[in-house]
C-alpha cells in the first residue's frame, strides 16, 4: 500500500533521511518512534510530498513519484497522491477563518468538487464519529486542543483516504485531551484505516500498532511486533531509547 | 508670562516687522539694496522668460526688466517663483513688483496696482490643420448631434476665463498647468483645439507644426506689471521706464526680436495716458457662494470618483503582484520586484505624466485624462499593497498552506480557499490607512487637467484671488467630510481585528 525505497534527505551537511525503507500493508496501523530529530517527521512529510528528497522514491496505490517530487512535472502526480493520503499535524492547523463544518467540507469542496449538501452531510457523520456532534458551527478559536485535532482527523477522513499520516497527533496536548484524541484514533485502527503514525505515546504504539519502527539518526534501526520491540528489543538504540522514554 | 499672553506678544512683534517692512518705501529700499527684485516663471515659458539656447535666461519680459531697472540705475534681479503664486510673494516682500504676463483685470487692480501695459495680447484659436471641423470660432461651440469641443487652455489664464464666459457649456474647457503640453496634445488629438495668448501661439506654434491659427486673434487685453498698494512712487518709475522703452523704439526692437511685434502695440502710448481705468469704488460683486459651493461639491464628487474607482483595482493589482512575488519562479519574481521598486521610487505626479503625455505619443493611443488619472493611482498604490499583502501573506503560519496542500488542493486553490481569506483580514487596516492616503494624493491628477477638489480650488482662488482664504476653508472643510469617516472605519476595524486575535 505505502512503500517506501532508499529515501535520502540532506539538510546541508546533515543527513536527515540516510536510506529510509518502509512497507506499510493495506489495514497496516505503523507506529514510528524514537528519539527527536531523529527523522521521524521528516519521513512523514515526504510520502506526501511537503518536503522534496534527493534520492529513492515513494508509492501510494500505484502512485509513485521519485526524487525532487515537487517540480512542476509531476505536480498533478503530487496532488493525486495527497488524495489518497490524508494528514493531521502536531499543530492541528485548522482553517481559522472556517467553521468546524466548512473546515471538515473544504477538501471534498474543493478539491472533489462535491456538492454542498453531499459533504456536509458526510460532514455531519464525520463528526459525531470524532464526537462533537454539537460544534458543527463553532469557529477553532472556540474548541480545545483535543477538539481541534478531532476536527483535524475528521478533515483529513472526509477525503477518504486510502492512508492517514499522523505527525506527533497528541505532543501539543495535555493529557486528558490527548486520551481523547488516542481514543478517536484508536477507533479508527480498529476500523481497518491503514495509518503511519510518529508518536511519543508508547501506550498507543505497544497497544494498537500492528507493527513499530524505531529510527534514529535518519535511519529505521528496528522494526517489528509491539511484543518484540518493547519486551525484546536487539538493537542498543532501541533499549537506550526505551529506557529513556521510562525515566521520564 | 502665560502661555496665551507670550504667543500674543510673540504674533505682535512678528506683525510689527511685517507692517514696518511693508511701511517703509519699496523705492527707497530697491535703492539702497541697488537691484530691482522682479518675479516671473521661467517654467512658464517662452517668449516671456525662459532659458534660451546658451542656458542662458531671456525673453522679452526679462529684456524689458533689464530695461527698465537700468532706468532706475539698479541691477535686475530676477526671482523665480510658480507662476499662480507671484502675487502671493508679493504682498510677503519676498519680490518688489510682479512681470509676467498678468493681465490687467479689476479685480487685480483692487488687490494690487498696476504699472501701464506693456504689451497688447489677444488671444488667439489653435486647431490641427487637418481638421475641417474648426474653422472659424464660431465652429467651437456645440451643434446638434455631435460631441463638444475640447479646447485646452493654460489654468488662471485670460484665455480660460475669456472661453468660460463667451462658450460656457457648449464646449468642453480643459485646463492645464503648462502650456507647451496642451498644444501636444491638440496635435495627438486628445484635444480639439486650444486658445492661447498671442505671443505664445507665435513662440511655440512653430514646434507645433500640425496645428494653424483659425480665424482673426480675439479678445484684446493688457500686460501689465503689479506692485503692492502704497508703493506708488515705485510705481510711477516703472512707468517712467516702460514709456522710454516704447518712445525710443527699444521695446519694439525687442518684441520685433521675438516676432510678437504688431499693430496693437501702436496704441501702447495713448492707453497709457488713462492708466489705469477706473475702477468702480469697491465693486463689492456679493460673492455667490451657493454657485462656489456648487463647483467645490462637483470637484469633490470627481476625488470621490477618483479614490474609489482606483483603489480596488490598485488592490486586485497589488494581490497578484504579491502572489507573483511570493509564489512566482524567478522570471515572474525578480521583474515584479523591480516594478514594485520603481513605482515606489518615483514620484505619482511623474508617472502620471508619463500615462497621460508620453505615453499617446509612443503608443499613439490616448487615454481621458479622468481614467489616465484612475490608472495612475491604481499603479502607483498597486506597488504600496504588494507590499501590504506580501507582509500579509507572509504572517499566515506555513502549516496553513501545508494543511491545504496535504487535501489534495493545488497552490491556486489553497490560496484562494485558505491563505488569501486570512492575508485580506490582516492587511485590512493598512489598507484602509493608503485609502485615505490616496484619497488625498487624487488632488495631484489636477495637474493632468482633472478638475477635482484641490484643482478646484486653485481655479476659484486664481479668478477671486480676495477669496484665497473663504475658499480654502471649505475645500479643508470637504476633504474632512469625506476623509473622516473613513478614518473612523479604518479605526473600528482595526479594534475590531484585535479582538479577534487577542
Amino acid at each position: 500500500m505505502i512503500e517506501v525505497r532508499d529515501l535520502v534527505k540532506s539538510h546541508g551537511p546533515l543527513r536527515v533521511l540516510d536510506g529510509v525503507t518502509l512497507s506499510v500493508r493495506r489495514s497496516e496501523v505503523a507506529a514510528v518512534i524514537g528519539p527527536s530529530g531523529g527523522g521521524k517527521s521528516t519521513l512523514l512529510r515526504c510520502i506526501n510530498g511537503l518536503e522534496n528528497f534527493e534520492a529513492g522514491e515513494v508509492e501510494v496505490d500505484q502512485v509513485r513519484f521519485a526524487a525532487n517530487g515537487a517540480t512542476p512535472t509531476n505536480g498533478n502526480a503530487l496532488r493525486e497522491l495527497r488524495r489518497r493520503v490524508g494528514m493531521v499535524f502536531q499543530q492541528f492547523n485548522l482553517f481559522p477563518h472556517m467553521n468546524v463544518l466548512d473546515n471538515i467540507t473544504a477538501g471534498p469542496r474543493y478539491v472533489l468538487n462535491q456538492s454542498r449538501e453531499m459533504c456536509e452531510a458526510e460532514a455531519r457523520q464525520l463528526l459525531d464519529r470524532v464526537g462533537l456532534a454539537d460544534k458543527l458551527s463553532a469557529m477553532p478559536d472556540q474548541l480545545s486542543g483535543g477538539q481541534q485535532q478531532r476536527v483535524a482527523i475528521a478533515r483529513a477522513l472526509a477525503m477518504k483516504p486510502e492512508a492517514i499520516l499522523f505527525d506527533e497527533p497528541t505532543s501539543a496536548l495535555d493529557p486528558r485531551m490527548s486520551a481523547e484524541v488516542i481514543s478517536v484514533i484508536t477507533d479508527l485502527a480498529r476500523s481497518g484505516q491503514t495509518m503511519i503514525v510518529v508518536t511519543h505515546a508508547m501506550g498507543f504504539a505497544r497497544n494498537v500498532a500492528h507493527t513499530v519502527h524505531v529510527m534514529h539518526n535518519g535511519r529505521i534501526a528496528e522494526s517489528g511486533g509491539p511484543n518484540q520491540i518493547f519486551d525484546a528489543p536487539r538493537e542498543e538504540v532501541t533499549r537506550a531509547f526505551l529506557a529513556q522514554t521510562k525515566a521520564i | 508670562m502665560t502661555k496665551p499672553s507670550c504667543a500674543a506678544s510673540c504674533a505682535l512683534i512678528v506683525m510689527l516687522i511685517a507692517v514696518s517692512a511693508a511701511a517703509a518705501d519699496t523705492l527707497d529700499q530697491v535703492k539702497a539694496r541697488g537691484s530691482l527684485k522682479w518675479g516671473g516663471d521661467a517654467s512658464g515659458g517662452g517668449p516671456y522668460i525662459y532659458q534660451g539656447d546658451d542656458n542662458q535666461l531671456t525673453g522679452f519680459e526679462y529684456e524689458l526688466a533689464q530695461y527698465v531697472a537700468d532706468k532706475l540705475g539698479v541691477k535686475s534681479e530676477y526671482v523665480n517663483w510658480e507662476w499662480e503664486m507671484l502675487p502671493e510673494i508679493l504682498d510677503r516682500g519676498t519680490i518688489d513688483v510682479v512681470l509676467n504676463g498678468y493681465e490687467w483685470s479689476e479685480e487685480r487692480e483692487q488687490l494690487w496696482s498696476s504699472t501701464i501695459p506693456y504689451y497688447i495680447y489677444k488671444l488667439a484659436l489653435m486647431a490641427r490643420g487637418d481638421d475641417g471641423s474648426i474653422a472659424a470660432w464660431d465652429d467651437l461651440a456645440a451643434k446638434e448631434g455631435q460631441p463638444r469641443k475640447r479646447v485646452g487652455v493654460l489654468a488662471g489664464s485670460a484665455a480660460a476665463r475669456y472661453m468660460e464666459q463667451r462658450l460656457g457649456d457648449a464646449i468642453e474647457l480643459k485646463k492645464y498647468p503648462e502650456v507647451t503640453s496642451v498644444m501636444g496634445l491638440v496635435e495627438q488629438g486628445q484635444l480639439d483645439a486650444t486658445v492661447q495668448d498671442v505671443p505664445i501661439a507665435i513662440f511655440y506654434g512653430k514646434d507645433f507644426p500640425k496645428l494653424h491659427a483659425v480665424g482673426e486673434p480675439q479678445a484684446l487685453g493688457y500686460y501689465v506689471a503689479y506692485v503692492r498698494h502704497g508703493d506708488e512712487t515705485l510705481r510711477e518709475r516703472l512707468n517712467y521706464g516702460i514709456r522710454a522703452a516704447i518712445e525710443e523704439g527699444t521695446l519694439k526692437r525687442i518684441y520685433e526680436k521675438y516676432g510678437i511685434w504688431n499693430a496693437d502695440q501702436e496704441q501702447l502710448l495713448e492707453v497709457g495716458k488713462s492708466w489705469p481705468p477706473k475702477v468702480e469704488a469697491a465693486a463689492t460683486q456679493s460673492a455667490n457662494f451657493g454657485y462656489y459651493s456648487s463647483l467645490l461639491l462637483r470637484a469633490a464628487w470627481t476625488t470621490v470618483m477618483l479614490s474609489f474607482l482606483s483603489m480596488p483595482l490598485a488592490m486586485l493589482l497589488g494581490l497578484l503582484v504579491a502572489i507573483g512575488r511570493l509564489y512566482g519562479s524567478w522570471w515572474v519574481r525578480v521583474p515584479l520586484e523591480g516594478y514594485v521598486e520603481f513605482l515606489r521610487g518615483t514620484p505619482l505626479l511623474l508617472q502620471l505624466f508619463v500615462i497621460y503625455y508620453l505615453l499617446p505619443q509612443l503608443t499613439g493611443f490616448s487615454i481621458p485624462e479622468f481614467w489616465a488619472g484612475v490608472l495612475g493611482l491604481a499603479i502607483n498604490y498597486s506597488a504600496y499593497e504588494a507590499e501590504n499583502y506580501r507582509a500579509g501573506l507572509l504572517a499566515i503560519p506555513r502549516g496553513q498552506m501545508e494543511a491545504a496542500l496535504s487535501l489534495g488542493m493545488s497552490t491556486r486553490t489553497a490560496l484562494r480557499r485558505v491563505i488569501i481569506p486570512q492575508a485580506v483580514r490582516i492587511v485590512i487596516p493598512p489598507v484602509t490607512n493608503d485609502f485615505i492616503a490616496l484619497f488625498k494624493d487624487t488632488s495631484v491628477c489636477s495637474m493632468i487637467a482633472v478638475v477635482e477638489l484641490t484643482g478646484m480650488y486653485r481655479f476659484l482662488f486664481q479668478s477671486h484671488p480676495r477669496l484665497m482664504l473663504e475658499f480654502g476653508v471649505m475645500t479643508a472643510l470637504l476633504y474632512l467630510a469625506m476623509s473622516y469617516p473613513l478614518s473612523l472605519v479604518a479605526r473600528r476595524m482595526e479594534t475590531r481585528f484585535k479582538q479577534v486575535h487577542a
